[in-house]
């Protein structure tokens, strides 16, 4: 009997099996919806909480202690990858609750879940990428799927502005890093980040104006990506004008795949321009972190303010990076993963406040919430202590975490204005708590009764409480996450 | 013979129209579509030449990809103006003004 052999080896793939079972799930769902009454579109959204649920057990099953390469080597699933992952899988499980009571009047409502699916493939490709490609193709489904999505109310006059300023501004981060992608391929002769960081440390002082061109462009690409200041302009306009859980989804997980993605450039491809890209991080950091939180204070929506809220916080994550090794990445991953539980839940509690017609974004709204309901005003009330990083909330460990990072990579006066500057974010974080206690009502509000979203607010809660109380559980798995890339 | 730089000078000084135009133009948004294209046509001569010079295909490669994500992008760009124009009834770069703060 012959033997039969394949004429090549046959791909692995199993390191993408989750990406596998969401790209096939998103593209069921997208069909799915067509065939189901009017009444049962809301089943599309269990199908998708379904499958981010397999996809998380999927990632936890396939990801080990070592790194397992794909696709000849263009596709590696570390224990980073895996845990960022999960982060954002969580962040889309998230979206998709919160969506529930507030889409229901939406027509079409399948394609949303499954254009939500895409985009979270697009950030796992992202985070799993070793290669520009690879990065290049995640970077765009995601992006894509988010225009669409900010965009999706589409009789309301600020969304479709929302959606259109987000699409240009986006469109224009992504052609400048491939700009500066194009200069290091030139360089090296590769797309591969690892065999870029090697070519690039051995270059000679001839091609110094090259590199530095990919690399400002790179960066500035990416910065516009996870809305460092100052690339930060359409922040404030999408994040209002979107729908709320879109505004939500959307300031957590591609915050998660971008730092992820930016984390792992720096480490493989750019290792011998270290002392350039920590310069201009940190430019980036101190100017994110004081526009973040000077123009917050002037914000009377509250859409808006955390808008800039996330800029300032963008600016402390950065100060992990900036810190580097170990400690710095690791504490990256602290802070990411903190703050997508204490930003889900203030989303949370905005769109519990939503009434016929009138959504609970002005600040005024929030007016004496705690006669009327305390729980809620509980929940708020510790969401924006742990924003502001208040002792004891798991807040005030990410922002412990990235602050020492940065003090013992040296980084003093980073770390200096930090702390400088979270203390001027601490105003408008508690001036809300002022507002749910003691203030006089002023408009009398419906809550939403669903129960699914209040016990989605209370676990948050208690988790932000947690890790206030534990934070070392967190700490250790954020440190094992790193295996294999530092 | 035709360098490598000049080729780089090319894509830079298209690069340099797209972004200029971006943000110069005041009138239409279909123009800055235009100029989004022209900005990713930039770097697709800069991945072309480099792959040429290099002898090296994935450059080349990629430009495929980068052609077909342009595609798509556009795509998505002037659905949402459509919505946009339904809602405003106007496409002119001021009148994207109502968030504002």
């Amino acid at each position: 009997m012959a033997n039969i052999t394949f004429p090549f080896p046959f791909p692995v793939i199993l390191p993408v099996l989750p990406e596998i079972i969401v790209a096939v799930m998103a593209m069921v769902i997208l069909i799915w919806d067509l065939f189901l009454p009017a009444e049962r579109k809301q089943w599309t959204a269990y199908a998708a909480i379904a499958t981010c649920l397999v996809a998380i057990d999927a990632t936890l099953r396939t990801t080990g202690a070592d790194a397992q390469m794909a696709f000849y080597g263009q596709f590696v699933l570390d224990p980073f990858a895996g845990f960022t992952k999960l982060l954002i899988i969580g962040a889309t499980i998230y979206g998709i609750v919160l969506s529930l009571d507030y889409m229901k009047s939406e027509k079409n409502i399948g394609e949303y879940y499954s254009l939500m699916l895409f985009s979270m493939l697009g950030m796992m490709l992202m985070v799993s990428a070793t290669n520009f490609i690879i990065m290049y193709l995640g970077l765009e489904l995601m992006a894509l799927c988010l225009y669409v999505l900010v965009g999706y109310q589409r009789d309301v006059l600020r969304s479709s502005e929302a959606a259109l300023k987000y699409f240009i501004l986006g469109s224009l981060a992504s052609c400048m890093l491939l700009y500066g992608i194009s200069f290091l391929y030139g360089l090296s002769g590769s797309l591969d980040f690892a065999a870029v960081g090697q070519a690039l440390g051995s270059l000679g002082d001839n091609s110094s104006m090259a590199v530095s061109l990919g690399l400002v462009f790179i960066i500035a690409g990416m910065a516009f990506k996870v809305s460092l200041a100052p690339f930060h302009m359409w922040t404030p306009d999408a994040y209002e004008g979107a729908p709320t859980p879109i505004t939500a989804f959307m300031g957590v997980a591609p915050k998660v795949a971008g730092f992820a993605i930016l984390a792992r450039v720096v480490i493989d491809a750019l290792p011998s321009l270290q002392a350039d890209y920590v310069t201009i991080f940190s430019w980036l950091a101190v100017l994110s972190m004081a526009v973040g939180n000077i123009a917050a204070i002037a914000q009377r929506n509250i859409k808006r303010m955390l808008a800039y809220s996330t800029i300032g916080h963008v600016g402390f994550i950065l100060l992990g990076l900036i810190a580097g090794g170990p400690e710095g990445y690791s504490a990256m991953l602290v802070y990411l993963a903190v703050y997508l539980f204490m930003n889900m839940g203030a989303f949370a509690i905005i769109i519990l406040m939503r009434r016929e017609g009138i959504q609970g974004e002005l600040l005024d709204d929030f007016a004496g919430m705690s006669k009327v309901r305390p729980g809620y005003a509980l929940a708020m009330g510790l969401f924006m202590f742990s924003l502001a990083g208040i002792p004891f909330l798991g807040g005030f460990w990410a922002k412990y975490a990235v602050l020492i990072a940065a003090v013992h990579a040296g980084h003093l006066y980073l770390a200096l204005i930090g702390i400088l500057f979270s203390a001027v974010g601490a105003f408008y974080y508690i001036r809300v708590v002022k507002y749910i206690y003691f203030d006089e009502e002023r408009v009398a509000f419906d809550f939403s009764e669903n129960p699914l979203m209040q016990a989605t607010v209370a676990v948050t809660a208690i988790v932000v409480v947690a890790i206030g109380i534990f934070p070392q559980p967190l700490m250790d798995i954020c440190r094992a996450a790193l295996g294999g890339i530092v | 013979m035709i360098g490598l730089s000049s080729y780089l000078t090319v894509a830079a000084c298209l690069f340099s129209i797209g972004v200029i135009g971006l943000f110069l133009n005041r009138k239409n948004v279909i123009t800055v579509l235009m100029c989004i294209e022209l900005m990713l046509l930039a770097v697709n001569i800069n991945f072309v030449a480099f792959s040429h010079f290099l002898q090296d295909l994935a450059g080349q490669i990629f430009v495929f990809f980068v052609l077909t994500v342009a595609a798509s992008e556009v795509a998505v760009g002037l659905a949402i103006l459509v919505v946009f124009y339904r809602n405003r009834r106007s496409i002119n770069v001021d009148d994207i003004n109502t968030l504002q703060g």
